[in-house]
C-alpha cells in the first residue's frame, strides 16, 4: 500500500478555527484521535554503505560465475500504534515496570484491533507535489504485543509517545489535525512502553507551543497503477487548493521522513579512555 | 558676501574656467576661432607680442576687445562706422517690429477670445502659437461696452444702480432660498428611502433571523444574484445526488423586505400514501395530517413542508428503483404505483396486496374512513421512512471511516434496502409465526398425550437481546436509533428448538428449526434448517460425517419432515423404552412390534402399532394378527390437544398389555 501525504502546521491559537473550517469542507464532525506510538529499532547494526561492493581490486580467480551483488538491505525503525481512548489514560505512576503484567493486544470478536504495526517506507523520489511512501499496516490481535516486537527482529525499545487530535474524511483524503505529546522527562529512562499509561494531564505538547499538524493522506493500493495515481494525486492536490489561504499544505522535505537506522562508522578505539559521551 | 559688511566691494567678474590639460579636437577649433577674432591670424601671436601686450597691461579679455575694435577703427573708420551704424538700424528695426507684431498679436488674441463665447466660430487658428500654448478655455474672457454705472455720477444713473443693487440682493435671496428649499427636499426625499430601505433590511433580516432561529441553516449563494444574498438549505444533507440539489432555495426580498417564496418552495408537497389492497378491494390507508393552505403559511412552515416533501419523494424513487430488481418477489411498477404482494401477515385473505404511491399531500383530506386495516398501512410508511432516515445517516457513517485504498474498482453506491427490508420482514414473519404455531400444536398434542416435550422458539436473534444493544449503544461510534435499525437490514434469524419426546431428565434432545430470512444471496427469502440430535442420527442409520442438517425452502415442507421424524421419535425410540424387551423394529416408517407368547406356546403374538402426527393431530393405530387386549383386531385413538385424554403410554398398555 502507498500514501500520497502533504503537510501544514496550524498554530495553537487558531486551532479551533481550522477545526470548525475542516468540519464544513468534510462535511462531518470531527472525530477524536488518540494513539500511542511506540518506536523499535531493529538491534542488528545496519552494514556501511557500499561494503558489499568489492574494493579490493581484482583477484587472481579464475572468473567464474560472478557472485551475485545483493544490495545491502536498509534498515528501518518501526512503530507500534496503539488506538486509545480517553479513559485508557490512568493515574499512572510512572513505572514502566510492573510486577509481571504485560501490554496485551487481544480483542473480543467484533470488535476492531486495537494495536497495529506501521512500516513507512522512505518517501519516494518523484516530483507530483505530493510526498508519496509506501507503508504496510499490520493488526495484532492478540498477545503481548511488545514481547511479539522485541522477539521478531529482534528489536529494542527506543521511546514512545502520544497524538492527539482529530480525524476528517473527506471524499479519498483523510485529514488528521493532530499534535505530538510526550511524557516529559522519563524519556531516557525508559527500556519499555508503559503498561499504565500516564495521566492525560501529564503529557505535554512536544513542540512547547503547542502547534498542531494538518496531515493530508491519500491511501493507495496500487503504486503502479498510474491512473488510479494519478487521480488521488489531483483529488489531494486539489484538497491542498481548497484549504489555501486557511492552511498552507506542503510537500514535506523528503529526508526528514527517513526511517532508515543510520550507519554510524565503528568508533575508533580511543588510546585514552575517556567518559563517552551519552 | 559677508553679511556684516553689506557695503563692501564686490567684484562681478565670470568664474574663471577649469584649466584643461589637453584641448579636444571640438574645444580647439572654437578656441582658434577665439583667439582670431581678438588676436587676428595666429601668425601674428607669438610670444613678444604677447609678452607686449602684458607689459601693455593689456591681459584683459575686453580691453583686448576693444583694443582690436579701435585698432580696426583706427585703420578703417569710415567703413567699420558704416557697417555698425547699419547694423544698429537693422536691430532696432528688428526690435521695433518685433514690438509691434507682438501687440499686434495680443489684441488679435483679445479679440480673438471676445468673440470665441461664439461656438460657432472656429478661432483656433488665429491664436498666435504661443497664446495657444497656454490653452485659455474658450468663451473665458468677456467685453462690454459703455460706462460702468459705478463710475457714473448722474442722478438716474445712481437711481438704477441703487434699483439694481436691491434686485441683485433680493435675487440673491431668493435664489438662496430657492437653494435650502431644494437640500431640504432633497435630504427629506434622502431620510425618506433610508427609512424605507433601513425597514426592508429589518424586516428581510428579521425573517432570515427567523428562519435561522428555526434551525434551518443558511448560507450565502454563490452567484451575485440579485436581491438574494442568502439561500436556505432545507433538503437534508445526506439524501442523494438529485434530491441533495433540490434542497435549496434563494431568499429573495420582496418590494417591502418580505421574503418571496422560491418557486421550490411553492411546489404543493408530496406524500407517501401506503394502501392495503385485500382481492382488490382498499382495507387500509396511511395518512399525514394536512398542513392547510399553501399560501397562509410562515415562511418557516413551507419550508418544513418542502423538506418533508422532498423526503417523502426521495423514498419513493428510491423505492421505485428498488423495485425493478425485486420482480421476482411479486413486486411490480405499474402506473407510478408500487405493488407488493404478500403473503401472511395475519391477513385473512390470499390475494393481499400493499399499494405505494407518491401523492399530493393535501389530495388525501377527501373521503377520510376509518378502515380496519389503517393501522397496518400506516405502521408501513412509518418503517419505511424510519428506514430512509436509517439510510442517510448510515451514509455518513460510511462516510466517516477511513476510506479503503484507492484502486481500480470504484466503490459502488447500493440502493438503500427499503422494500427488501419489508419483504424479508414480511416473509420472515410469515415463516417464523406459520412454524411456529405449527409447532406450539403440535407440542400441546403430544402434551395431552403424555409426553413430555418443551418448545422453546424466538422469532429473531437479535429482537430478543434488543435491550441489551441498546445498553451497549454507547461504546460503539453509531447511535443506539441506528444499532437498532441495522438489525433490521441485517439477515433475520429465528430460532425454535422442541425437545424430543423420547428424551427425558437432564438430558434433553432437541430438534432446533433455524430460521434464515435474507432477500438475496444466498437464500432469496426464507428458508428453514433443521439440526437433527444426536439419537435421531441413530435412529436413521446416517453415516457419522453425514450431515445432520438439512433445508427447507418452505414452511409446509419443514412441518411434513417435522411431523414424520416425530412420530419416528415416539415409534423407535419412546416406545421401545417403555416396552424393553419385547419391541422390534421392522420398518424405516414409525410402526414398531410387539412381540409376546401368545396363548398357545407356538404362536408368537405379534401386534404392530404405527403412529402419525400430522396437522398437529396425533393418532396412534394398533393392529395384530390375532387380537388386542380390548378383544378388537384394529383399534386407534386420535390426540388433539385437548386436556383429560388418556396417555399414549396408558393406551398403548390398554391395547397391548
Amino acid at each position: 500500500m502507498h500514501e500520497l501525504l502533504l503537510y501544514g502546521q496550524v498554530p495553537s491559537a487558531r486551532h479551533d478555527q481550522v477545526l470548525k473550517i475542516l468540519a464544513g469542507v468534510a462535511a462531518m464532525q470531527p472525530r477524536r484521535v488518540l494513539e500511542r506510538h511506540i518506536i523499535y529499532r531493529p538491534t542488528r547494526e545496519p552494514e556501511e554503505p557500499g561494503a558489499h561492493l568489492s574494493r579490493r581490486g581484482g583477484t587472481q580467480n579464475v572468473a567464474g560465475k560472478p557472485v551475485k551483488q545483493s544490495a545491502v538491505k536498509d534498515l528501518f525503525y518501526q512503530q507500534l500504534v496503539q488506538k486509545l481512548s480517553n479513559e485508557d489514560f490512568g493515574a499512572g505512576t510512572g513505572h514502566s515496570q510492573q510486577d509481571g503484567r504485560t501490554l496485551s493486544a487481544l480483542v473480543k470478536p467484533g470488535e476492531e484491533p486495537k494495536w497495529s504495526l506501521e512500516f513507512q517506507d522512505l518517501p519516494d523520489t518523484g516530483d507530483r507535489g505530493v510526498s508519496i511512501r509506501q507503508t504496510s499496516t499490520t493488526h495484532l490481535v492478540s498477545g503481548d504485543p511488545h514481547a511479539w516486537m522485541v522477539a521478531a527482529g529482534p528489536h529494542h525499545f527506543v521511546s514512545e509517545y502520544y497524538i492527539e487530535g482529530h480525524r476528517f474524511v473527506h471524499g479519498n483524503v483523510v485529514i488528521l489535525l493532530h499534535r505530538v505529546l510526550h511524557e516529559p522527562g522519563v524519556r531516557s529512562l525508559e527500556t519499555a512502553p508503559k503498561v499504565d499509561m500516564p495521566a492525560f494531564t501529564a503529557l505535554q505538547p512536544l513542540d512547547p507551543s503547542g502547534a498542531y499538524i494538518l496531515e493530508a493522506k491519500i491511501r493507495l493500493h496500487d503504486f503502479k497503477d498510474t491512473p488510479v495515481l494519478d487521480n488521488g494525486v489531483k483529488e489531494l492536490l486539489a484538497f491542498q487548493e481548497q484549504m489555501k489561504g486557511c492552511v498552507e499544505l506542503a510537500l514535506p522535505d523528503r529526508l526528514s521522513l527517513d526511517s532508515r537506522v543510520k550507519w554510524k562508522p565503528p568508533p575508533v578505539l580511543p588510546v585514552q579512555t575517556r567518559p563517552r559521551k551519552v | 558676501m559677508s553679511v556684516d559688511n553689506p557695503t563692501a566691494n564686490v567684484t562681478l567678474r565670470a568664474w574663471p574656467a577649469p584649466a584643461k590639460e589637453a584641448l579636444g579636437k571640438e574645444d580647439i577649433i572654437p578656441q582658434i576661432i577665439q583667439l582670431t577674432t581678438e588676436r587676428g591670424h595666429l601668425r601674428g601671436i607669438t610670444e613678444k607680442t604677447l609678452l607686449e601686450d602684458i607689459e601693455a597691461g593689456k591681459d584683459v579679455p575686453e580691453d583686448v576687445m576693444e583694443d582690436v575694435e579701435t585698432a580696426d577703427k583706427k585703420e578703417e573708420p569710415s567703413l567699420k562706422a558704416r557697417i555698425e551704424e547699419l547694423q544698429r538700424a537693422k536691430v532696432e528695426m528688428f526690435q521695433k517690429l518685433e514690438f509691434a507684431s507682438f501687440h499686434a498679436g495680443n489684441a488679435m488674441n483679445l479679440v480673438n477670445l471676445c468673440l470665441s463665447r461664439d461656438p460657432a466660430r472656429n478661432l483656433e487658428t488665429a491664436y498666435t502659437p504661443m497664446f495657444k500654448l497656454t490653452n485659455v478655455p474658450r468663451g473665458s474672457f468677456g467685453i462690454d461696452k459703455g460706462k460702468t454705472l459705478d463710475e457714473s455720477e448722474r442722478l438716474e444713473d445712481v437711481e438704477i444702480r441703487e434699483g439694481l443693487k436691491e434686485r441683485r440682493r433680493l435675487a440673491m435671496k431668493g435664489s438662496r432660498m430657492e437653494a435650502l428649499d431644494w437640500a431640504t427636499d432633497s435630504l427629506l426625499k434622502a431620510a425618506v428611502e433610508l427609512e424605507t430601505q433601513g425597514k426592508k433590511e429589518a424586516k428581510y433580516w428579521e425573517e432570515i433571523l427567523s428562519i435561522s432561529e428555526k434551525g434551518w441553516p443558511l448560507h450565502r449563494t454563490r452567484k451575485e444574484a440579485r436581491n438574494a444574498p442568502y439561500a436556505v438549505r432545507y433538503g437534508l444533507p445526506e439524501a442523494s445526488n438529485h434530491f441533495k440539489a433540490r434542497g435549496l432555495a434563494p431568499l429573495r426580498m420582496n418590494k417591502d423586505g418580505g421574503i418571496i417564496l422560491d418557486p421550490n418552495l411553492r411546489l404543493k408537497p408530496k406524500t407517501l400514501r401506503v394502501r392495503i389492497s385485500d382481492n382488490g378491494q382498499i382495507t387500509g390507508t396511511s395518512h399525514l395530517p394536512s398542513q392547510g393552505d399553501l399560501d397562509d403559511l410562515a415562511i418557516e412552515q413551507s419550508i418544513q413542508l418542502s423538506r418533508d416533501s422532498l423526503f417523502e419523494e426521495e423514498l419513493f424513487h428510491e423505492m421505485s428503483l428498488e423495485s425493478r430488481q425485486l420482480l421476482g418477489y411479486g413486486t411490480e411498477y405499474r402506473s407510478s404505483v408500487i405493488h407488493i404482494a404478500v403473503q401472511g401477515l395475519r391477513s385473512p385473505v390470499e390475494g393481499r396486496k400493499i399499494l405505494i404511491d407518491c401523492i399530493d399531500r393535501d389530495g388525501q383530506l377527501q373521503l377520510r374512513e376509518e378502515l380496519s386495516q389503517d393501522w397496518l398501512a400506516q405502521n408501513i410508511a412509518e418503517a419505511l421512512r424510519l428506514l430512509l432516515a436509517h439510510e442517510h445517516r448510515m451514509r455518513l457513517h460510511r462516510r466517516s471511516q477511513i476510506p479503503p485504498p484507492m484502486s481500480q474498482n470504484k466503490r459502488q453506491q447500493s440502493s438503500p434496502p427499503l422494500l427488501r427490508t419489508l419483504l424479508a420482514m414480511f416473509s420472515h414473519m410469515d415463516a417464523v409465526d406459520s412454524l411456529h404455531a405449527y409447532m406450539c400444536a403440535t407440542a400441546k398434542t403430544l402434551m395431552s398425550a403424555g409426553l413430555d416435550v418443551t418448545l422453546e422458539t424466538s422469532r429473531e436473534a437479535s429482537w430478543v437481546k434488543l435491550t441489551e444493544v441498546i445498553k451497549e449503544a454507547h461504546k460503539k461510534d453509531l447511535p443506539a436509533t441506528d444499532q437498532l435499525l441495522l438489525a433490521f437490514t441485517r439477515p433475520f434469524d429465528g430460532l425454535a428448538s422442541i425437545s424430543l419426546p423420547s428424551s427425558s431428565g437432564t438430558q434433553t434432545e432437541r430438534i432446533t428449526i433455524a430460521t434464515r430470512t435474507y432477500i438475496g444471496q444466498p437464500v432469496f427469502g426464507s428458508e428453514h434448517k433443521l439440526t437433527l440430535s444426536p439419537t435421531l442420527v441413530e435412529v436413521l442409520a446416517l453415516e457419522a460425517d453425514q450431515q445432520r442438517q438439512f433445508k427447507f425452502a418452505s414452511t409446509a415442507e419443514a412441518i411434513s419432515y417435522l411431523d414424520w421424524i416425530l412420530a419416528l421419535d415416539i415409534a423407535h425410540v419412546y416406545l421401545p423404552k417403555e416396552h424393553p424387551g419385547n419391541s422390534v423394529i421392522r420398518s424405516e416408517e414409525p410402526h414398531i412390534t410387539f412381540q409376546s407368547s401368545g396363548s398357545s406356546k407356538m404362536t408368537i403374538k405379534e401386534d404392530d402399532l404405527s403412529i402419525e402426527l400430522k396437522s398437529a393431530v396425533l393418532k396412534a393405530t394398533a393392529y395384530t394378527n390375532t387380537h388386542l387386549n380390548t378383544g378388537a383386531t384394529v383399534e386407534s385413538f386420535t390426540w388433539h390437544g385437548s386436556g383429560g385424554q388418556p396417555s399414549l403410554k396408558d393406551k398403548v398398555k390398554s391395547w397391548i398389555g
